[in-house]
């Protein structure tokens, strides 16, 4: 009675190979009734296939990499005055921005780290457009506010910064934000702090009509981020993302030809 | 004699400037006012602009992303501007070449351009060419063809020849005169072609016909003999042999197979170029190419085809045609749709185009930005937080609507209501459409019906939607006024002021409109225009403007604020009237009506209507 479990085993190694027996060897018969040649041509060009797609999926993902600081703001706040000096120290005449511009950026910390700074033109007409391309790569943004007539503008100021902020990938990456307050040379601009506090205020109100807004005519609305916590008054603290409020002066105290007076943005740029 | 010249980056960085002897006013204004309302609002069609008592002009050069832009004193006209601002920036290209040529801000924010030499020559050589052609004086009778006239010639016989003047005395002193005449004709020639922005006056126009006429006749008579000093009837010299232009005598000029080889090629490259497939097109160039000396040839289409070609305008044409015609199947008025054609074809042009794109994805991509950028609005639209600001100064916000007969606005305007009592604000609408039968009654039943929605149990007992009515028959003006005065007692938030449909022919009623907006300053003037309209979009809202800008006493006189686009569902696609009136006004679109419940009001999403209408 021994070999009949052998001959039991043996029935069921064969059971268990005779389902595949038949299409192996079926698949045998096909393969070398085959050129060699034409099965080499196959199996190189599936290689080759797969290994470009492994190749282009690591060159698309690597786009998008987040290696660029924007300069973004209200039209006249000094966006492209504060390009000109942080990347060479000069000071040079600007006119309204059609157009970004970009360039590599050194920052002056001991790694010596350089990634690509970004100046987006700041019309009402051209904002949405340049921020819509160049968001995805941001690591960090600057908000340049003119804070000599942040009075007038500040529903304008606080309106585009509600806009950056419930904005769906910019919600995703968290990119850091200093808001910089320029302009300090002249006498009545405003302090950080007031500046800060009015902009909270500003966020208060505009989470409520915002979210009251009319929906577009093809029925998509708007971002539905909250900001903040509900609830709760709005304070930047609430954020995911760390936010910074600095003074910076980009024509600098003492006229054209002087220094510029953006150590602390400096500073907050090496810390990035 | 120019006030200054300023060349800076599409990136805002002036490169260099020069500002004329005497002027203390810093150019940055006019200029940033250039841009702001003729290049970001796509009229870059024709390239002059005028601001106070400047007038600018300005080039742009789209291959390296400059502008220039010159600025004189508006009651100078300087002939020679134009193509001294084409020397000026030809020179500056080939002179920084090197700096412009790379990418990245860096090069133009670390090089220095001190191109002041060359601009003072440049500036030098303009006004000299300018003031070598001295005035013409006139000439004197003895010089003039009329003396040359018997009087018999100039009588006119009945059924006789009045255009055959051949004078004797013409003869005779043809020579003479001919010379005289061609120095006079090239230079009066030179002159008007200078003075194309000027305009030819009559008397030029006459004089230079009369100048052609004479050559004609001075090649002519060399060969006639002249007999008699009586005016002779011209015979006809029997029958000439023809001679073509490009006819020759020998077939050797037929013969195009050598040495035009790559010129055929290059012609032929423009054609493919512009509509096949790219690798089509490659594909097509490479086996029509001949096998000997076409290696030149063979590598220019190559170059032609992988990127560094320039953008010019025989390029642009067919590609534009067929996007104007595309954008006025669409229902974009005609001029409008020709205008952003022109204003693209400025922005493309010299423009290098990338590897592997055809002109017409190049236009089709430029095109629809400037749509999209057209669309934003230009200032923040919010009417909420605008209200909830004039609440907290306690006084009522008041929107007037002001449009054609019929187009929607007191259905749009129930519409807005019921949207604002949504939110909780308090609103009062004031009837001065004292004109149409059933015009208040229309109001008055949306009113109840916003009501019933809306119990006064739930607002402290109070109605949340009023009307201020007068009956018909009365001022409208006077009717706002007390609506408004109203508003102000009861702590009402919002004021819809809903004004009779005109036509923008009827002056009267325009002005009783005008006055209306002028003494009650209201906060929002919305024009209210349905998606249907065509071509007629455009003349209405320049009339509207223009009597709303005509009849205000002050000289900062309230125009159309923002744009009401309704019926919108009763377009599919044909969505250009949006485009004919942001681009006309410069004023967004703040409320788009897709239907007639209160619910069917939305607001508009630039890049899905640009869709629609770039959409084949």
């Amino acid at each position: 009675m021994a070999t009949e479990p052998g001959i039991n085993m043996e029935a069921k190694i064969d059971a268990r190979e005779n389902p595949f027996e038949p299409y192996l060897d079926a698949l045998k018969k096909v393969l070398e009734d085959q050129d060699p040649i034409f099965m080499i041509g196959i199996v190189v060009s599936l290689a080759v296939v797969v290994i470009t797609v492994v190749f282009l999926k690591y060159i698309l993902s690597r786009k998008t990499v987040q290696s660029a600081v924007l300069l973004v703001g209200l039209c006249d706040s000094g966006k492209t005055l504060l390009f000109s000096r942080l990347l060479s120290g000069k000071f040079k005449k600007t006119q309204t921005s059609i157009t970004d511009s970009s360039a590599p950026y050194k920052a002056k910390n001991e790694r010596g780290s350089s990634w690509i700074l970004i100046d987006l033109p700041g019309h009402d007409s051209l904002r949405p457009q340049y921020v819509e391309k160049f968001k995805s790569a941001a690591r960090a943004m600057v908000f340049v506010v003119d804070s000599a007539i942040f009075q007038k503008e500040v529903r304008d100021v606080a309106e585009f910064l509600y806009f950056l902020l419930t904005d769906s990938v910019v919600s995703r990456n968290v990119p850091s934000l200093i808001v910089a307050c320029n302009k300090q040379d002249i006498t009545m601009a405003k302090s950080a702090k007031l500046i800060r506090q009015q902009l909270e205020k500003e966020m208060n109100t505009l989470r409520v009509t915002r979210s009251a807004a009319l929906s577009a005519q093809d029925g998509s609305a708007g971002a539905s981020v909250h900001l903040g916590k509900k609830g709760k008054d709005f304070e930047f603290s609430q954020l995911p993302m760390k936010v910074e409020f600095l003074e910076c002066s980009a024509r600098g105290s003492k006229g054209e030809d002087g220094e510029a007076d953006i150590a602390s943005l400096e500073k907050s740029l090496a810390k990035l | 004699m120019l006030d200054f010249f300023t060349i800076f980056s599409k990136g805002g960085i002036v490169l260099w400037c020069f500002q004329g002897t005497g002027v203390t006013e810093s150019f940055t204004g006019p200029v940033n006012a250039l841009i702001r309302s003729v290049i970001l609002q796509e009229r870059s069609g024709n390239n002059s602009y005028s601001h106070d008592a400047l007038s600018l002009k300005y080039k742009l050069d789209n291959e390296f992303e400059l502008v220039f832009v010159v600025g004189f004193q508006k009651i100078l006209t300087l002939t020679y501007v134009d193509k001294f601002i084409d020397d000026v920036q030809l020179h500056f290209r080939d002179r920084y070449k090197n700096e412009l040529e790379q990418k990245g801000a860096l090069a133009l924010l670390n090089s220095h351009f001190a191109f002041e030499d060359d601009f003072k020559m440049l500036l030098r050589e303009a006004e000299e060419s300018s003031k070598a052609r001295g005035p013409t004086s006139m000439r004197s009778f003895n010089a003039s063809l009329k003396s040359q006239k018997t009087v018999k010639s100039m009588i006119e016989t009945k059924g006789g020849d009045k255009g055959k003047e051949q004078g004797g005395k013409k003869n005779k002193n043809a020579k003479k005169e001919g010379k005289g005449e061609k120095a006079k004709a090239s230079t009066s020639a030179q002159k008007t072609e200078e003075n194309g922005n000027q305009g030819l006056t009559q008397e030029e126009i006459i004089q230079k016909k009369r100048e052609e006429f004479i050559r004609k006749r001075m090649g002519a008579p060399v060969e006639k003999p002249s007999k008699s000093p009586k005016p002779v009837k011209e015979k006809p010299k029997g029958k000439e042999k023809r001679v073509w232009t490009l006819g020759g005598s020998s077939t050797k000029e037929l013969d195009y197979s050598q040495s035009n080889g790559n010129g055929a090629h290059a012609a032929g490259d423009q054609g493919l170029d512009a509509q096949a497939d790219p690798v089509c097109a490659f594909l097509f160039k490479m086996f029509l190419s001949p096998k000997k000396g076409a290696f030149g040839g063979m590598f220019g289409m190559l170059k032609g085809l992988v990127g560094s070609k320039s953008l010019s305008q025989e390029d642009m044409e067919p590609v534009l045609d067929k996007m104007r015609d595309h954008l006025i199947a669409k229902n974009v008025a005609a001029e409008i749709a020709s205008q952003l054609c022109d204003s693209v074809a400025k922005k493309l042009e010299g423009k290098v185009m990338g590897t592997f794109t055809t002109v017409a994805s190049t236009v089709k991509g430029a095109l629809q930005d400037s749509l999209v950028q057209i669309l934003q609005p230009k200032r923040r639209v919010d009417i909420l937080r605008d209200v909830l600001e004039a609440r907290s100064q306690r006084r009522p916000f008041v929107i007037t609507f002001c449009g054609v007969n019929g187009v929607g606005k007191s259905t749009n305007l129930a519409k807005i209501s019921f949207w604002l009592i949504e939110n909780g604000f308090t609103v009062l609408i004031a009837a001065c459409d004292t004109f149409r039968a059933g015009a208040v009654e229309q109001l008055r039943t949306h009113q109840r019906r916003l009501n019933s929605l809306h119990p006064p149990q739930d607002h402290g007992g109070r109605p949340i939607v009023q009307l201020y009515e007068k009956g018909y028959g009365k001022d409208a003006a006077g009717i706002a006024m007390e609506a408004i005065a109203y508003a102000r007692n009861q702590a009402f938030d919002v004021v819809l002021v809903d004004t009779a449909g005109r036509m923008q022919d009827n002056t009267p009623l325009m002005t009783a409109l005008a006055k209306l907006i002028a003494v009650n300053m209201p906060d929002l003037v919305l024009f209210v225009g349905e998606a249907l309209v065509g071509n007629e979009a455009v003349d209405q809202l320049v009339k509207f403007n223009q009597a709303l800008a005509d009849h205000s006493m002050s000289d900062k006189p309230r125009l159309i604020d923002g744009i009401v686009l309704t019926k919108f569902d009763t377009i599919d696609d044909k969505v250009g009237a949006a485009i004919s009136m942001t681009y006309i006004t410069g004023q967004p679109i703040v409320f788009v009506g897709t239907g007639q419940t209160y619910n069917d009001l939305r607001s508009l999403n630039a890049r899905a209507v640009v869709g629609a209408l770039m959409k084949a």
